[in-house]
């Protein structure tokens, strides 16, 4: 069977990027964020590959990504994505960073994907990242699948197969190295991924001009998003890290190792 | 200060994991008063195991809880919150419930905090933003609040038993079943939250060595010979992870589940001993949580070198580790 | 787009083509979108729509560029008069420039005599001339130097600015990340371009070569078509600067320029400006015209931000962000042909620099500005992209500009260089004072780069040199640190900060990246002529430690380490048989502050 897929998925810096929290009159920011690059959030696209390869194996399936972010970064990062596979966009234009209310952003995510034209429940599979690298949260997926209704729901996911019946066969990163096997017998369903199993798809030129085509419309027409808060911050503070490290230079092996040993017995 | 409620699951064998004694602790020390929730496999019997202290002693078990699955512990999660009627839920942030509670405080019209590693008698909490690189504290007036404690960074509660709890009953409606986990035979199993010493491999033990050549078969040997001698968790970085996915000659065992760092996890272990990698920042974040670290490069100016480990031993780590091998 | 629709691998069409996104192609694009959204103009390629315009830039984000600029802005105000430097992050008004120059605290560079008499001077009557931190600044900075009236800005937030402005006009993609391997030439026309990752053809009507000096579509041209008679490409220059966080001590205001000569060694010129914010731009240019072996521009600029005048300011301080690139030195003399059939040269690699005013960005940009406004004619007159259509109208327009004025001034302004430092600064008067009547000839052969006992004659005996050298290779390091060493260059002590080590400057600064699927760029042609190689300047000059001498290649050929290079090209240029190949990839800096 075709399906929906929408994805969730928003920016973050650069990850070589020195970060370094500030505070403004709106609550802590990250310093220099706009000068900053910006990549389309790691586990998102993850969760992004793997619905491509999903849509890939059932033809008529739709991908379309809903992403929150200042809008001219926004259309910078998917200058890049936009190469790398098909896939519609409906952006939204707000801010990107890591101290907004997650359960804001979620009830703007879910009005979002409650108002594409011609979604059909029983087709629909939510994607997005078990956790952004900005919050670090990991709840936006659930809180927005409650608010569509979808309480089949799954977090940190390795892997989703389709099995003779239809079932949604999935693997969950639980404790201790191990997956979590469940059936899910049909959509709609939330996925929220870890990082899958598949590799970063190269950039095809074509893909990212017949993309374009109506990303560009979009993006130009993307909407202010209203972002309520609830949140108040108190402090935001790079930890102290640095230590004083003993660098031990010109010393055999065999003594290393013998310290070595001792300090794993302690 | 405001009534909370102490929500927890039991572990598949019944029992309660490490993680609920820690949030239980966190309670305790707010010094308010407390109901006490617990949902899964024998959850009354776990309940009132650990009850003495609480208002209210909550649970709901049977067949469809003991598994570990949204629907369910989203259906059950809601009716003990509503059933005790408090507004701040401290929850553990295990997978099972980083999994349910987020969508359960939704539901409620409410909010969920994840990664909590200290509570305030204030109701300010602390947790980390933009992978573990700076440290925020905050509170909200939203109602019901859940807030999800992260494992290992709170001291287990002193706990005795008390008061039989009351069951409630749920309905179940899902249309997902748990079918069996999957994990590497006990003796490959190389990922050990437990363990005191995390050892992280780098992508130096792929690249050409002194001869001009690479050795990649002893380099494995090497890594998984420690790993298993010494029971402590296998770590890697992106780079190397990355080499393995693509299928190279490299180190077959070696998966995404591994990783540590800015991609990866942010594991806690009292040791963290790092070989052949540069200890950029992007990696080092995943460190966070290791106490002692030390590390083994080439390089007397990595990363490592810059205040980002205890000890940087400038030296190859094929001939310390072969070294290493036969004291341990 | 669904995921059913995906195209196939065909040859793409699209009118216009840029390739590279600098100053220049976006001085292009703001001119051109800005015509296409006022006009109603058809594509050729896709009637019904409006003329497809993509831009192919190699590196991972239009933010990558490097350099940090100092301009008079000229073009760049009149493409925007209300240019305000508040919405530029890092931009700023120039509020004091001075010219200084810089004695040699350690007595370790290599001095003519009649400087070193000249640094006595300045040292014995200091307090006359107002000497300070071992510094002197001019009290007259020549006004064919001066950029007081202009602004201080990161090029790569510049770019920023500029592309995320051209693209929601929804009139030109700019594709990151998309190297470019060459030209596509049928006929003797430009047909458009293979692209590096996949070998696809983008076919248009016109290509935009804005890839910059070093860019593989600009060279292949220059091959396939030579260059003009007398016009070549022949003097360099590695920029290599940081970006800091200046320290709470540091009090100078936003907009403060200094322009130094003198120090590290005499030929290599200095630049310090403060951004807005407490952050500066600090860097060196180390020209091709400096004879010394010892080349590797780091530990240049790590003496240079030690120097008193200037550590007063940066000790403390942190960097945040370094890098380096290949600047084209040879002004009007490095023009090629400016346009062809299909295409069009603009910016840098089309030799818009402006060498005696050390000016590159504004010239870039109005080159940009200037083919727009000719492609914008050629389409309302509906003509085709041929070379007389484009030098009747782009090529005749930058004749009559001041670009072209100003840049037969400096034409030889710096060819007393070719004789000596001091010959080179005289010539540069010469030419500025008399609007370029005057200047001072350039030898019938240039300088090259000496051996190190050649070099170092007077200094260190071979011996010394031979021991270094088996050292350095025995170890597979370069030499300069070595000879600078004995030369008498105190060691550089880290502090973490800003005094780091190169491989962290990669790390911390530059952030480099290198994506898993692309071969290496840098290619060593043949082996047999790296064997027979004694300078390894390629290995010397590179400015990233990509490039170190092998110790287990049995024929000598440099061992090449694609994560680490930048992309600065400076191996190309260096290499004294042209026997490196620099292609097209993606990756080097990931920092957009520079």
């Amino acid at each position: 069977m075709p399906y929906q897929i929408i994805v969730c998925g928003g920016l973050a810096p650069d990850p070589l990027q020195t970060l370094e929290p500030v505070s403004s009159p709106a609550g802590p920011a990250l310093k220099n964020e706009m000068m900053l690059p910006a990549v389309f959030d790691p586990w998102a696209g993850h969760a992004l590959y793997e619905a491509a390869h999903l849509a890939k194996q059932h033809p008529g399936s739709s991908i379309k990504v809903v992403s929150l972010a200042p809008k001219a970064k926004l259309q910078q990062v998917m200058m890049t994505i936009a190469q790398k596979l098909p896939f519609e966009l409906v952006p939204l234009d707000g801010p990107g960073g890591g101290f907004t209310d997650a359960a804001s952003i979620a009830a703007v995510l879910a009005d979002a994907i409650a108002a594409i034209p011609g979604l059909d429940k029983s087709q629909v599979l939510l994607f997005g990242g078990w956790e952004s690298a900005t919050r670090g949260a990991g709840t936006v997926m659930q809180m927005v699948g409650e608010k569509l209704g979808i309480t089949e729901q799954f977090l940190a996911v390795d892997e989703l197969t389709i099995d003779a019946d239809g079932a949604l066969v999935i693997k969950e990163r639980v404790e201790g190295g191990q997956h979590q096997v469940s059936r899910c017998t049909a959509p709609p369903a939330v996925l929220a991924w870890a990082t899958g199993n598949l590799s970063e798809p190269a950039n095809h030129p074509q893909t990212g001009m017949a993309n374009m085509r109506a990303m560009m419309p979009a993006l130009q027409k993307a909407k202010p998003a209203s972002l309520t808060s609830a949140l108040t911050f108190a402090d935001v503070s790079l930890p102290a890290v640095t230590r004083q490290t003993r660098i031990v230079k010109d010393v055999p092996a065999a003594e290393i190792a013998r310290e070595i040993a001792e300090w794993i017995k302690q | 200060m405001e009534k909370i409620l102490v929500l927890l699951h039991t572990a598949a064998d019944g029992g309660l994991p490490p993680a609920a004694l820690e949030t239980l602790g966190v309670a305790q020390s707010l010094g308010a008063a407390w109901d006490l929730a617990v949902l899964g496999a024998n959850a009354a019997a776990a309940a009132q195991s650990i009850s003495s202290g609480a208002g209210k002693t909550l649970a709901v078990e049977g067949d469809a809880f003991s598994q570990s699955r949204y629907s369910t512990d989203a259906a059950a999660a809601a009716a003990l919150i509503q059933a005790s009627g408090a507004q701040i839920v401290l929850a553990p942030g295990t997978m099972r419930f980083n999994r349910a509670l987020p969508g359960v405080a939704a539901r409620l019209n409410g909010a969920a905090d994840t990664h909590i590693v200290a509570v305030d008698p204030s109701l300010n909490v602390h947790r980390w933003f933009y992978r573990q690189r700076m440290e925020g504290t905050l509170t909200r007036s939203t109602r019901p609040w859940v807030l999800l404690i992260e494992p290992g960074s709170n001291p287990a509660a002193t706990t005795a038993a008390g008061a039989p709890a009351e069951l409630l009953s749920v309905p179940v409606e899902t249309r997902t079943q748990v079918t069996g986990f999957q994990s590497p035979a006990a003796d490959q199993q190389t990922i050990r939250p437990g363990a005191s010493l995390l050892f992280v491999a780098g992508a130096g033990w792929t690249k050409k060595q002194k001869d001009g050549a690479t050795h990649t078969g002893e380099a494995g040997e090497i890594i998984l010979g420690f790993v298993q001698k010494t029971q402590s968790s296998l770590g890697s970085s992106k780079s190397l992870v990355d080499l393995s996915g693509e299928g190279q000659a490299v180190l077959p065992f070696l998966t995404h589940l591994h990783q540590v760092g800015q991609t990866g996890s942010t594991p806690r272990h009292r040791k963290g001993l790092a070989t052949c990698c540069h200890g950029e920042e992007p990696h080092v974040v995943g460190w966070r949580f290791i106490n002692e670290r030390r590390a083994i490069n080439l390089d007397p100016a990595c990363g490592w070198s810059r205040g980002k480990a205890d000890v940087l031993y400038v030296a190859d780590a094929f001939e310390v580790m072969r070294a290493l091998a036969p004291l341990l | 787009m669904t995921p059913d629709e995906a195209p196939e691998l065909k040859p793409l069409d699209a009118d216009i083509l840029c390739v590279g996104f600098g100053p220049a192609t976006g001085g292009f694009l703001t001119t051109l979108t800005r015509g296409l959204g006022e006009a109603s103009i058809d594509s050729r390629a896709m009637p019904g729509l409006p003329p497809q315009v993509l831009c192919y830039e190699r590196a991972d984000d239009i933010a990558f560029g490097v350099s940090g600029v100092v301009t008079r802005a000229r073009a760049i105000r009149a493409s925007f008069p209300d240019l305000n430097p508040d919405e530029i992050p890092m931009a700023a008004r120039v509020t004091d420039e001075k010219l200084v120059y810089l004695l040699d605290p350690h007595g370790a560079s290599r001095r003519p005599a009649l400087m070193q008499f000249a640094d006595k001077l300045i040292e014995a009557c200091g307090g006359l001339l107002r000497a300070e931190h071992q510094g002197w600044a001019l009290p007259y900075c020549p006004g064919f130097l001066h950029k007081r009236d202009g602004f201080i800005f990161s090029l790569g937030q510049f770019n920023q600015w500029v592309g995320q402005q051209v693209m929601m006009t929804g009139l030109a993609q700019i594709w990151p990340s998309t190297p470019v391997a060459g030209p596509l030439v049928e006929n003797g026309k430009v047909a458009g371009v293979v692209l590096a990752a996949d070998g696809s053809e983008v076919r248009a009507e016109f290509t935009v070569v804005g890839d910059g000096p070093i860019g593989p579509v600009g060279r292949r041209i220059d091959e396939t078509f030579g260059m003009p008679p007398g016009h070549q490409r022949d003097e360099w220059a590695v920029g290599m600067k940081m970006v800091v966080d200046l320290p709470d001590s540091c009090d100078l205001p936003e907009g403060t320029v200094f322009h130094t000569i003198g120090y590290p060694e005499p030929e290599i010129f200095g630049f310090f400006y403060v951004h807005p914010g407490r952050v500066a731009s600090v860097g060196i240019f180390v020209p091709s015209w400096l004879e010394s072996p010892v080349r590797t521009s780091y530990r240049f600029l790590q003496h240079f931000v030690q120097h008193p005048y200037l550590w007063r300011y940066l000790k403390g301080g942190r960097m945040r962000s370094w890098g380096a690139k290949s600047l084209l030195e040879s002004g009007r003399r490095g023009e090629p042909f400016l346009t062809g059939n299909g295409y069009a040269r603009i910016g840098e690699g089309s030799g818009s620099t402006n060498v005696l005013t050390g000016s590159g960005v504004d010239e870039a940009w109005l080159t940009g500005v200037q083919l727009a406004e000719a492609v914008l004619d050629i389409y309302r007159e509906g003509l085709p992209f041929t070379k007389e259509n484009l030098d009747a109208r782009y090529t005749a327009k930058r004749r009559a500009s001041w670009l072209d004025h100003e840049s037969r001034i400096a034409e030889k302004a710096r060819n007393g260089f070719q004789r000596g430092v001091l010959q080179g600064f005289i010539g540069m008067g010469l030419a500025g004072l008399t609007n370029g009547a005057f200047s001072i000839p350039r030898p019938s052969e240039d300088k090259h780069v000496r051996t190190a006992e050649d070099f170092f004659v007077a200094r260190l005996s071979r011996s010394e040199i031979e021991t270094a050298r088996q050292n350095a290779a025995r170890e597979g390091k370069p030499l300069h640190d070595a000879l600078m060493d004995l030369c008498g260059w105190p060691p550089i002590e880290y502090d973490g900060k800003i005094l780091v080590s190169h491989q962290d400057a990669l790390l911390m600064g530059g952030k480099v990246q290198a994506p898993p699927d692309f071969p290496d760029h840098v290619v060593f042609r043949q082996a047999a002529v790296c064997s027979h190689c004694a300078s390894h300047l390629c290995a010397e000059i590179c400015s990233a430690e990509a490039i170190h001498v092998s110790t287990t290649d049995p024929q000598g050929v440099p061992a090449f380490d694609r994560e680490k290079c930048i992309h600065c090209g400076a191996c190309l240029w260096n290499c004294p048989d042209s026997n490196i190949e620099f292609c097209a990839a993606p990756g080097g800096l990931h920092s957009a502050e520079n």
